[in-house]
């Protein structure tokens, strides 16, 4: 009996020393880890806008991240953006909720930082205290980044997850105001390496650039071997005259698929389409309500 | 006795008589699994590594602590906290490298060589013996990983550590998980070959 | 008296069974599902006026998770009946989500509303073919090679291996499962999730070992020396790990269990097939033994490639 109770102490001893060693490291570690989260996010960002890094960026050149939240209440469904408005010096938040239908249901200021808005939990209480009860939100998963340059939009940045041929891939994109595609940074996939895996290389994903938005609507796979001059312009700096021509050459041409990995290239083109489709359609409905409301936005 | 090597002889134990990959065959599944590139079998090797020794010291610390009964449990106990703290060092740090071995972090703690290791040696050697016996092993992991994944990725992608050496990629296959399997495979009767030679030379001189 | 009775309840019971369905019979849609390419198929429970059928504006297709996103129809096209319509799309529809339909103006001012999703069975029975073929887990994803080449050898031992392994997978994936959703998420202790399923499986070992010697000692005999070597395979906390990762509810936990423990049973009857064989043939002195099986294991490897991508539901 008394060998049975000595090892349940022991064992019972052991494993609190052991959850409180893992909870010493989770409490040091779990800062680094969202820390590098958050700059390796910064870093695809930046060099999707043609940046190096952060230091690079003048300071005419501005951010502003624009939140999508899915609000249910009695009436059903509405969706609703927390979006930056004031001018200059004075920028706050405010929760802008629009029925189904693209018309304003109405807008509250929200207090809250701009580093907490970049939290999810922070940025949750915030908007369910300015919101009150009766009304439940879920943040949609989708942030959209909106670049300035001395006050005029320059590009939006945008993120898509969609399946690939495995399982599902994360893109970043880049795009020109009119919606044409700036640029295409692959965040996240689990495809196979040296087939799927191709998607990351840049004689893939520098074919979408300069796509234009209508070019996109019909936007279609090939299966045919990559020109070996459309290749080396792919490959380069992109910004020379040679490379240029040969590029405005191919511009409305469709993507040509990645030699054994069809349905990964499918599955990617596919999935930018409906990403850009889908954010070109939100935007202007937030943009139309903007303009009618009169709500100052620093973008 | 095992109290009478020296510390060298017990690294170079871990390393080329007893190397857990070539020779006792276990813990095969990274090893067939991520060693395509040198840096993964690096990675992991590093992770073993430190596991291994950081188990070996902990349970060579507190073996007469530990009661009879439950020594396995014990043992896993203390694995899966080093494992735990590893992983989740490794993902706040170093979270490139960290996503390219996935889920086999975690699995370290399902290395049949770790256990057998301290049941064979941490519980019953001093520290320092199970230090550097530790260390051995770990080494022995890293270095086998490494010539896999050397292999692998020359013969593959035709880079060392991501430098392009041989300027063309040979054979797509070696990328492949499948090839692990096969590399793995002829390595070992390499090392069997080497052994059967050796013997039989010895064989010609006696 | 008791038989009678309980054939009275049972018929009782399979009558409420049926109630729902009776009354759903006043609904205008009686089926609905995605079609071959870009469409959605919906069967009606009367027949409807063609012509309002072929009205693409009576219909309003939205993807659950993005109600504010009306999809653009290309076409309703009544069939020959007149009790069914195909809405064909302008863009490709990602089946994956799932879509609510609203359907007005075809049985008066009824307004319909139905959700089209790939059936949850099928959804079910595909993570069950993906981890017993597609992501076979000694094939595809490499773990639990240790037990893998030292179980082989002989038919006898491959299925006495699989057998007590899938059991064990099974209980203690469920188990996991509880411990997962229940203790770790809500107290936020997920950094202790590697502790707790080694834990629990260690549990189910004993307990299995436990029982089955009580129990059943013939049955023992013959299977229990596998019981320890359960916890050495690197799958049965790989289970777990995946279900955590995925964060699948029990009877995706319950398929996945089944699926890893099937493809290892799997794996386990081929190699030993062929280890069999291999004994008879004449194999160099330097490949007997392991490097031989490591090169059959490898070109099991390959074989099980071709299963890659493949997509039943």
């Amino acid at each position: 009996m008394k060998n049975i109770f000595t090892i349940i102490i022991r064992l019972t001893l052991s494993c609190l020393v052991a959850a409180f060693v893992m909870g010493l490291f989770f409490v040091l570690t779990s800062k680094a880890k969202k820390h590098n989260e958050h700059v390796n996010e910064e870093k695809t960002m930046y060099s999707l806008l043609g940046y190096k890094d952060v230091a690079s960026v003048p300071q005419t050149v501005k951010l502003y991240a624009v939140y999508r939240y899915i609000v249910t209440d009695l009436k059903g469904k509405s969706i609703a953006y927390l979006v930056p408005t004031g001018q200059g010096a004075s920028v706050g938040f405010s929760f802008i909720t629009l029925d189904l239908d693209g018309k304003l249901i109405d807008q509250k200021p929200v207090t809250v930082s701009a580093d907490d808005a970049a939290e999810q939990e922070s940025r949750d209480k915030a908007i369910k205290v300015a919101l009150g009860s009766g009304k439940e939100i879920a943040y949609a998963e989708d942030k959209t980044i909106i670049v300035t340059e001395n006050g005029a939009r320059t590009a939006y940045l945008i993120n898509g997850k969609f399946p690939g041929f495995k399982a599902s891939i994360s893109v970043m994109l880049a795009l020109k105001p009119d919606f044409g595609i700036r640029g295409m940074a692959i965040v996240e996939h689990e495809e196979d390496p040296g087939l799927g895996a191709e998607i990351e290389k840049k004689y893939f994903k520098n074919q979408f650039i300069d796509k234009s938005f209508a070019a996109l609507k019909t936007l279609d796979v090939v299966k045919e071997p990559l020109p070996e001059g459309y290749r080396k312009s792919l490959e380069g700096p992109l910004d020379n005259a040679d490379d240029e021509k040969i590029l405005q050459q191919y511009k409305d041409h469709a993507i040509y698929a990645l030699t054994g990995a069809t349905i990964s290239s499918r599955s990617v083109t596919n999935g930018v389409k409906g990403t850009v489709a889908k954010f070109a359609y939100r935007i202007n409905i937030l943009d139309n309500v903007l303009k009618e409301q009169n709500i100052v936005v620093p973008f | 006795m095992a109290n009478d090597k020296s510390s060298m002889q017990l690294v170079a134990n871990g390393i080329l008589k007893e190397n857990p990959i070539f020779r006792l065959a276990l813990s095969m599944c990274p090893a067939v699994g991520i060693s395509t590139t040198v840096m993964n079998g690096f990675m992991l090797g590093v992770a073993v590594l430190f596991v291994q020794v950081c188990s070996s010291l902990t349970i060579s610390t507190v073996k007469n602590f530990i009661h009879p009964r439950i020594r396995i449990p014990t043992y896993t106990l203390t694995i899966a906290t080093w494992v735990t703290v590893i992983d989740m060092v490794l993902a706040a740090y170093m979270p490139e490298a960290y996503s390219k071995m996935g889920i086999f972090v975690k699995l370290i703690v399902a290395f049949a060589i770790i256990t057998m290791r301290l049941e064979m040696f941490a519980c019953k050697e001093p520290v320092g013996a199970s230090f550097w016996d530790g260390l051995g092993m770990g080494m022995g992991f890293m270095i086998g990983m490494m010539t896999i994944g050397l292999v692998r990725e020359l013969l593959g992608s035709g880079t060392i550590l991501g430098y392009d050496v041989l300027g063309f990629k040979p054979l797509l296959f070696f990328i492949l998980p499948s090839a692990g399997f096969f590399v793995v495979g002829l390595m070992m009767a390499f090392f069997n070959y080497i052994e059967i030679f050796y013997k039989r030379q010895k064989g010609f001189k006696s | 008296m008791n038989l009678a009775r309980i054939r009275l309840v049972s018929l009782l019971a399979l009558l409420c069974a049926f109630i729902p369905g009776l009354v759903h019979a006043q609904e205008l849609i009686s089926k609905q599902s995605f079609g071959e390419k870009n469409e959605i198929i919906l069967k009606f429970s009367i027949e409807v006026n063609k012509a309002q059928a072929a009205d693409i504006n009576n219909y309003s297709v939205i993807e659950e998770q993005d109600p504010d996103i009306r999809l653009e129809l290309a076409s309703a096209v009544p069939n020959y009946a007149g009790d069914g319509v195909s809405l064909h799309f302008k863009g490709p529809l990602n089946t994956t989500k799932t879509h609510i339909v609203t359907v007005k103006n075809l049985s008066g001012d009824t307004v319909s509303v139905v959700k089209v999703s790939k059936p949850y069975l099928g959804y079910l029975f595909s993570i069950l073919i993906s981890a017993l073929l597609i992501n076979n887990f000694v094939f595809t994803k490499y773990l639990g090679l240790c037990v893998f080449f030292g179980t082989s050898k002989r038919k006898s031992t491959a299925k006495g291996m699989g057998v007590v392994f899938t059991m064990v997978m099974v209980v203690s994936a469920l188990m996991s499962w509880f411990f997962f959703n229940f203790i770790l998420i809500p107290y936020n202790l997920n950094f202790l999730q590697i502790v707790v399923f080694i834990g629990l499986v260690s549990l189910t070992v004993q307990a299995v070992d436990t029982i089955l010697r009580k129990v059943n000692p013939i049955l023992f005999n013959s299977f229990g020396v596998y019981l320890v070597l359960v916890i050495a395979n690197c799958v049965i906390i790989a289970v777990p790990l995946m279900m955590a990762n995925n964060k699948f509810n029990i009877f995706e936990t319950f398929m996945l269990a089944l699926g890893a423990g099937g493809g290892f049973l799997l794996a386990l009857y081929l190699m030993s097939s062929v280890s069999e064989r291999m004994q008879l043939a004449k194999i160099p002195p330097t490949f007997k033994g392991l490097p031989i099986a490591f090169i059959v294991a490898g070109q099991f490897a390959l074989a099980f490639l071709g299963f890659s991508g493949l997509q039943i539901f």
